[in-house]
């Protein structure tokens, strides 16, 4: 059957039998991804939602910063990253190089400027009288804010999934900041990378074939919410 | 009793500055905002309903400053409703866009439930609580804006042209139901710009022209104290429904 037939086979022999190194590796990924994107958003929504909503000079500079740090190369941030948890760096006492808290770190910086752009662009998007609608009906400002929120809603969990589409997809903080530890810090996307270089080309097509299938479900998901 | 009270106001928008030397709204009165287009009705009535601030001059509600109110400002902005010319509505049901403003005030469920099904029959939508805003009509969707206004019960209630793109008998019945609101105890600005109207509605007239404003007392001010608080219940039926 060739090469790349019988890879494909044990890949999915891998899959289907439930293989303990990619189940373990597979949730890593889906781990630090997920906390990464639950951090972000509570931080890349607010700062989305103010970025919208107020006018203050400086504004526009702010938002091509954001714009810039959307196509942050990976390695760089896991290289600024990794100067401040290296043991001769300011956060070096703290321990973190190598682990998941690392991983996730990293991965915040990259989804954050993602998810404030994207809600940015929802709340520019958003029709001015929500605001003002809220305000007449006797909501405080916060309180309008929340309900612009609510009517942006699936604008809101696109930049979302968006964020953790980003993340889970990435290879340079992982490597990087994780450093590919077996049982620890191993991502789908460096276990493909350190496997196939090893040789174990079935391995990393099983893992490249779970990426795959998670990088569809999001799209799909986010194709669903936009459709809405 | 002067229920809002407008001293020295200037507020500039770009090119357009909005002067309001004086002007004294006082309650359970109909007044009827006449400009034309562009004229600043709808700044005007932002400014009445407190959600833009000027730039000088101040704003009394009650006889109590608003603007510089403090933690007591948004209380105050709670006694004024806008509805706009083409007003918003949330998406969802009918029932949770007049259960927001309710809310907000801390009715509890059976409260909210009874204010909104008396404005949804005066505006002649009862039993809409559960339709989707998406499937309303045009003038479906501003009858549940006015319900919405309306279930708050407000002391001073604001229209940007109420009336505009309904036809003869749609006009008749809303201005009909909206004369009958002061009586009520509810103080109510109907920005128009079609002249008549003013003299349909025999209220007291403010004029405005190029951002100036004027009060002009008509001898036809409805007379004598609002027999009713403006908490009392609005009255469902009869003369003072809509059915539009």
């Amino acid at each position: 059957m060739g090469y790349l037939g019988d890879s494909f086979i044990t890949a999915i022999e891998l899959i289907l039998g439930f293989d303990r190194e990619v189940q373990m590796t597979v949730w890593t990924s889906l781990y630090t991804s997920g906390c990464a994107t639950v951090i972000a958003a509570l931080l890349g929504i607010p700062i989305g939602l103010w970025l919208g909503l107020s006018r203050f000079r400086g504004r526009r500079l702010l938002i091509t910063l954001l714009n810039t740090l959307m196509a942050l190369p990976t390695v760089v941030v896991g290289l600024v990253l990794f100067g401040l948890f290296s043991r001769q760096g300011p956060l070096g006492p703290l321990g973190l190089l190598f682990t998941p808290l690392a991983m996730i770190a990293g991965q915040t910086v990259l989804a954050t400027p993602i998810i404030a752009n994207l809600v940015l662009a929802a709340v520019s998007g958003a029709d001015r009288r929500i605001i003002s609608t809220a305000l007449t009906l006797g909501a405080s400002h916060l309180q309008a804010a929340r309900q612009l929120l609510r009517e942006i809603r699936f604008g809101v969990m696109a930049a979302v999934i968006a964020g953790f589409g980003r993340v889970i997809a990435e290879v340079g903080v992982a490597m990087m900041l994780g450093g590919n530890i077996r049982n620890s810090t191993r991502t789908m996307t460096t276990a493909i990378a350190l496997e196939t270089s090893k040789g174990e080309f079935a391995f990393g097509l099983a893992l490249g074939l779970v990426l795959l299938g998670v990088a569809l479900l999001v799209n799909l998901g986010l194709n669903i919410v936009q459709q809405r | 009793m002067t229920l809002l009270e407008l001293k020295n106001i200037v507020l500039q928008q770009g090119t357009f500055r909005l002067q309001v030397p004086h002007l004294k709204l006082r309650a359970g009165r109909l007044y009827a905002l006449k400009g034309q287009n562009g004229s600043g009705k709808s700044t005007l009535l932002r400014l009445l309903a407190l959600l833009q601030m000027p730039q000088s001059g101040e704003v009394y509600f009650a006889e109590q400053p608003t603007f510089s109110a403090g933690g007591r400002f948004r209380r105050l902005r709670q006694q004024i409703t806008l509805v706009e010319q083409s007003p918003l509505l949330f998406a969802g049901s009918v029932e949770k866009n007049l259960a927001f403003g309710l809310k907000l005030r801390g009715f509890s469920g059976r409260e909210m439930a009874e204010r909104i099904g008396e404005a949804l029959e005066i505006v002649g939508l009862g039993g809409f609580q559960q339709r989707s805003t998406r499937e309303l009509s045009g003038g479906e969707s501003r009858r549940v804006a006015l319900a919405r206004a309306l279930c708050l019960r407000p002391q001073l209630l604001l229209l940007d042209e109420p009336t505009a793109n309904l036809d003869a008998a749609q006009v008749e019945a809303l201005e009909s139901f909206l004369t009958g609101l002061p009586e009520q105890g509810m103080t109510v600005v109907i920005a128009t710009h079609d002249v008549a109207q003013p003299q349909r509605i025999d209220g007291e007239r403010i004029e405005l022209i190029d951002g100036h404003v004027s009060q002009v007392r008509s001898d036809t001010i409805l007379s004598g104290c609002p027999a009713q608080g403006p908490d009392e219940p609005l009255v469902a039926g009869g003369a003072a429904s809509l059915r539009i």
